[in-house]
């Protein structure tokens, strides 16, 4: 066995699996037996079943933000050829970030192993792009035959005088939030902490987990310039790789998104006693929430005193300028029905702000969802709170059917299940180009949420046809019963 | 020099050469007597002011950039569209020359059409003698089943009498007394292409129906159950008809395309020229006459055409260009009520399709503001597809269109949400519309290709939906009718909204944080 025979690479990764399984700061992981535990934290995939994103997947979205960066794909043309540049992920500056860089390995080089054409790769980039770093994706072909792109990586830095990044989450280890987290641990083993900042301030902060999708970061960023607060990294949304490198040196960070880079925050903790806040940009309460929270630990970590105060008159202001901008919506939307499919933060964070506006929330999904996300949506919305777990395309359509919703807001893949249920939809997920962020994105969120619910599409969707005596409620009534009556067969997972 | 023998270089190219530029700043510096750029930019921006937009819109005499053609053109439409017909156009052939060069440039294929070539002493002495010899040459020259006659100002304006001339030329043996030669009076200075087209269908019917002008026994009628279909001037027939066909034969319905010129528009390079294919039979239009009803897709294609079929005890039904869900539910619905025939699940699921597709793109179209020109029919059809796509068609112009019209397009607007605030203008110009696109801007135009001015000088971008399409090859082969029409008509609209879109934010490190791959 070839994969016995260089046993270095793999090994570590396991080794690395399980410590990112072992993530102290997910109160839900530490709740677990050891044997547990040492399953993993995500569901085994359901064969046959339709699954979510890979591991190299989740990988590759998590650090492709990082905009000046080359991000190597070594392996087939699939896993680069299938994902280039297919997040709005934006960039204020490089946009190195979207080319396509793969080895795309060929037959040749699964018989004879492809760390030479690796290595060949990465020095053309350096030699044609210079960019300040290589990202180097590992993917399962390549991880099986036994390339060690983590010793390519570690003689291409040495010979060509760059940092060379190896992320090692090949698409087999497991799923895209796995991917996510050990993009995280090849951050802190090879970036953080390897470059200096050219200064520091005492208002100097860290973003994890933000991504900067449809521009969102830039809806919040005006606001911490206002208060004076540096973003010295936004990990990894229109970063540059200097600003990551350099990150260590943050008095306070913010985690964006609670599944994904939660090992970096403790981490980063951990070793530079940054600390960290959970929290949301989306949403007036969350936002100003927010803000709070950044003050707060800049201060206690010796911060003037005032950047709190400040903070509150900049909440006061931007809530009322919110709230006044929205009011026209509320009338229009009061009552209306809205059904939340999407993961993680966003289930608990869009749900208090759609409440803002006067929207009733029928149901959320948490399937990415954390305990302790569960445990908001509950406050948020009360005990029978009708939580979505695994949600399988013919489920959300009865789902959907049964709600009585007025508008599914959800990602781009369910968008296409909900319209056959007739249901108005609302992209809220990476392929959007709408920012929600901040309080523009929130009355940028409502009045699209207005222009879909009154979209003159609808009426005509829901409607029969004119010749049909049957109506669709009636036609869908019959799709239950009839698979009601189908001998019960495991429920595939939905698609992500 | 910047060309040489061995490297020509065309007038795209050439004109840019420093040599040219330079030539051509002497001469406008030095002959061209020329003003100041200054002062041509201040009354450039002036055009683009209220103050200009009043002042345009009170222009009482002058037209300029007209959106419509003349009847002799929508004549020739018409007669090409029956079996081995050849039009024959009682004028002078510069005419002729033009119609055949306006088809060819948006077909791309050749359109055959004869004058009777009239010249200065016809004018003086009436053109009977050009009409006997013309219906002679033509027939010998390119042997038709059918010589269509129709006329142009020339021939008009001294009133020369069809009738009598075309029984004359029989009588002189021009072509044999049995032979078909319907005619209609068809003068530029009325009406539009629209209106040519309505004159020819109906002569062409009268003549087979009510007795060929007198030689033969007018037809007794016998109602049975076949459909008539009348397209109408339009410049997506080749596609149009042959869906058309396909709906019908889906749904089983026995009919007959009055003026089918599908095939006619869109012969196949095959090394054989055919100067006529396909085509209503003659057979066919005169047995039209039984049928249980009329559909006609372009009410105001064919308003005489549609009184003189009712008058002959058929049901007519008229509609506006139909595109769109909410506009082809109720063409198929007629079609189901008239012939008795269920609609098939194929084209229910077609139907689903269009309404998915919609839905699929509705954020993208919600809310843009949209002018529209064109036929008064086409635009109808297409302002109520926009408003069934959550789009305002602020400006609807129609420079064919009529009071009637208006009224109707300020129906069609008051029916809906989205057509507050938008606007009917009967009988304006492609100029009043660039007022327009200055005072009270919109997000895109439809309209034809000379609609490609409008872009550039007010920067709106232009979906091209309309006749002519002259710099945009092969669109007349897609149907804008049917669900399957509707769902091209989408397309047609997103892929604008997307190219405006990538356009907007393709500046290589200034704008291309948006510009991305999946929209």
């Amino acid at each position: 066995m070839i994969l016995l025979a260089r046993e270095s690479p793999m090994s570590t990764l396991a080794g690395k699996i399980q410590d990112v399984f072992s993530e102290p700061g997910c109160d839900k992981n530490q709740g677990k037996s050891e044997k547990e535990r040492k399953k993993g934290c995500t569901k085994q995939l359901k064969p046959g079943a339709a699954a979510g994103g890979c591991a190299f997947d989740g990988a590759k979205i998590a650090l492709q933000p990082i905009v000046d960066v080359a991000h190597l794909v070594h392996g087939p043309i699939a896993c680069e050829g299938n994902s280039w540049d297919n997040r709005g992920a934006k960039s204020s500056g490089p946009q190195l970030y979207r080319t396509g860089f793969t080895t795309d390995i060929g037959e040749h080089d699964v018989v004879f192993g492809g760390e030479k054409r690796l290595y060949r790769s990465i020095k053309e980039i350096i030699e044609k792009y210079d960019p300040p770093a290589v990202f180097v994706y590992q993917t399962c072909v390549p991880a099986m035959i036994g390339d060690d792109i983590g010793a390519v990586c570690k003689a291409a830095t040495e010979r060509l005088g760059k940092p060379v990044i190896p992320i090692n989450s090949p698409g087999f280890v497991g799923p895209k939030n796995l991917g996510n987290k050990l993009a995280g641990e090849a951050l802190l083993d090879y970036v953080i902490g390897t470059e200096e900042p050219a200064e520091t301030t005492p208002y100097d902060i860290n973003i994890i987990g933000e991504y900067n999708l449809a521009g969102e970061l830039w809806q919040v960023k005006p606001l911490l310039d206002e208060l004076g607060i540096r973003v010295l990294a936004c990990i990894s949304g229109d970063a540059r790789y200097h600003e990551v490198a350099s990150s260590h040196r943050a008095r306070a960070a913010m985690m964006v998104c609670s599944k994904a880079m939660i090992n970096v925050a403790r981490k980063m903790e951990e070793r530079y006693q940054i600390p960290y806040f959970e929290g949301s940009f989306y949403g007036i309460g969350d936002m100003s929430d927010a803000l709070r929270e950044i003050a707060r630990l800049l201060v206690e970590r010796g911060a003037p005193g005032d950047l709190q105060d400040r903070t509150e008159a900049l909440i006061v202001r931007e809530e009322a300028r919110a709230w006044e901008r929205l009011a026209p919506y509320k009338e229009r939307l009061a009552g209306k029905r809205v059904l939340l499919i999407t993961g993680g933060v966003k289930s608990w964070s869009v749900v208090a702000a759609l409440q803002e506006v006067g929207l009733d929330i029928v149901g959320t999904s948490v399937k990415k969802s954390t305990r302790e996300d569960k445990e908001r949506i509950k406050e948020l919305m009360g005990d029978d709170a009708h939580m979505i777990d695994d949600l399988a395309p013919r489920d959300m359509y009865k789902m959907l059917k049964e709600a009585r919703a007025d508008i599914m807001l959800s990602g781009g893949r369910s968008q296409f299940v909900a319209l056959k249920a007739k249901m108005p939809w609302l992209d809220i997920n990476q392929e959007r180009h709408h920012a929600y962020a901040g309080y523009d994105g929130m009355v940028e969120l409502v009045a699209e949420i207005n222009k879909a619910l009154f979209n003159p599409i609808w009426n005509q969707v829901r409607k029969a046809a004119p010749w049909d005596e049957v109506s669709w409620e009636q036609v869908a009534d019959r799709a239950i019963a009839a698979e009601a009556a189908l001998p019960s067969a495991p429920l595939a997972p939905a698609a992500e | 020099m910047p060309q040489s023998a061995e490297h020509i270089l065309d007038h795209v190219d050439l004109f840019r050469q420093p040599e040219y530029k330079e030539m051509l700043e002497n001469k406008r510096t030095n002959f061209e007597n020329p003003v100041a750029d200054a002062e041509v930019g201040r009354v450039r921006d002036w055009t683009k002011t209220w103050e200009y937009r009043e002042k345009n819109f009170s222009r009482e005499a002058l037209t300029v950039n007209p959106a419509k053609a003349c009847q002799p053109l929508g004549a020739v439409f018409a007669a090409v569209g029956f079996e081995g017909t050849l039009p024959f156009v009682h004028g002078s052939q510069g005419c002729v020359a033009y119609y055949r060069s306006h088809f060819s440039r948006h077909f791309k294929e050749p359109a055959s059409c004869v004058s009777s070539s009239m010249t200065e002493d016809a004018a003086v002495f009436g053109g009977l003698k050009n009409l006997v010899d013309g219906l002679a040459n033509s027939y010998s020259l390119y042997k038709p089943k059918m010589i269509s006659v129709s006329t142009t100002c020339m021939a008009e304006v001294i009133g020369d009498d069809l009738n009598a001339f075309i029984k004359s030329a029989k009588d002189e043996g021009s072509v044999p007394r049995d032979f078909d030669v319907p005619y209609a009076h068809t003068p530029a200075f009325v009406g539009s292409h629209v209106t040519g087209y309505d004159n020819v269908l109906k002569g062409i019917l009268e003549h087979f129906w009510d007795g060929k002008s007198g030689t033969e026994r007018p037809l007794e009628r016998q109602a049975g159950d076949k459909i008539n279909f009348i397209g109408g001037f339009d410049g997506y027939t080749v596609g149009n008809l042959r869906e058309i066909k396909r709906i019908f034969d889906v749904m089983g319905v026995d009919y007959t395309i009055l003026s089918d010129n599908s095939d006619v528009w869109d012969t196949p390079a095959d090394g054989e020229f055919r100067m006529y294919d396909g085509g209503t039979t003659l057979e066919d239009t005169a047995n039209a006459l039984h049928a249980k009803a009329t559909i006609s897709m372009q009410q105001f294609c064919t308003e005489k055409t549609a009184d003189y079929i009712a008058g002959k005890g058929q049901e007519v039904v008229s509609f506006n260009h139909p595109v769109g869900v909410a506009a082809t539910d109720k063409f198929i619905r007629e079609l189901a009520r008239l012939t008795g025939k269920p609609i098939p699940d194929s084209i229910k699921k077609e139907r689903g399709r269009l309404i998915d597709a919609i839905a699929d793109s509705s954020a993208h179209i919600h809310g843009k503001r949209f002018a529209v020109y064109g036929d008064p029919d086409l635009t109808l059809g297409l302002a109520g597809f926009l408003m069934e796509l959550g789009a305002e068609p602020v400006h609807v112009l129609a420079t064919n269109g009529g009071k009637t019209w208006e009224a109707k397009m300020e129906e069609l607007f008051a029916s809906s949400p989205f057509g507050k605030n938008c606007h009917a203008y009967a009988g304006k110009d492609l100029w009043h519309m660039r007022s327009l696109l200055f005072t009270e801007p919109v997000d895109f135009v439809i309209g034809n290709t000379y609609g490609k001015y409008l872009e550039r000088d007010t920067g709106t971008p232009l979906i091209r939906i309309g006749f002519p399409i002259f710099d945009r090859h092969h669109h007349h082969r897609y149907p804008v009718w049917g669900y399957q029409g509707g769902l091209n008509v989408l397309v047609w609209i997103l892929d604008r909204i997307f190219e405006a879109l990538d356009a907007h934010t393709n500046v290589a490190a200034k704008t291309d944080y948006s510009y991305d791959i999946i929209r």
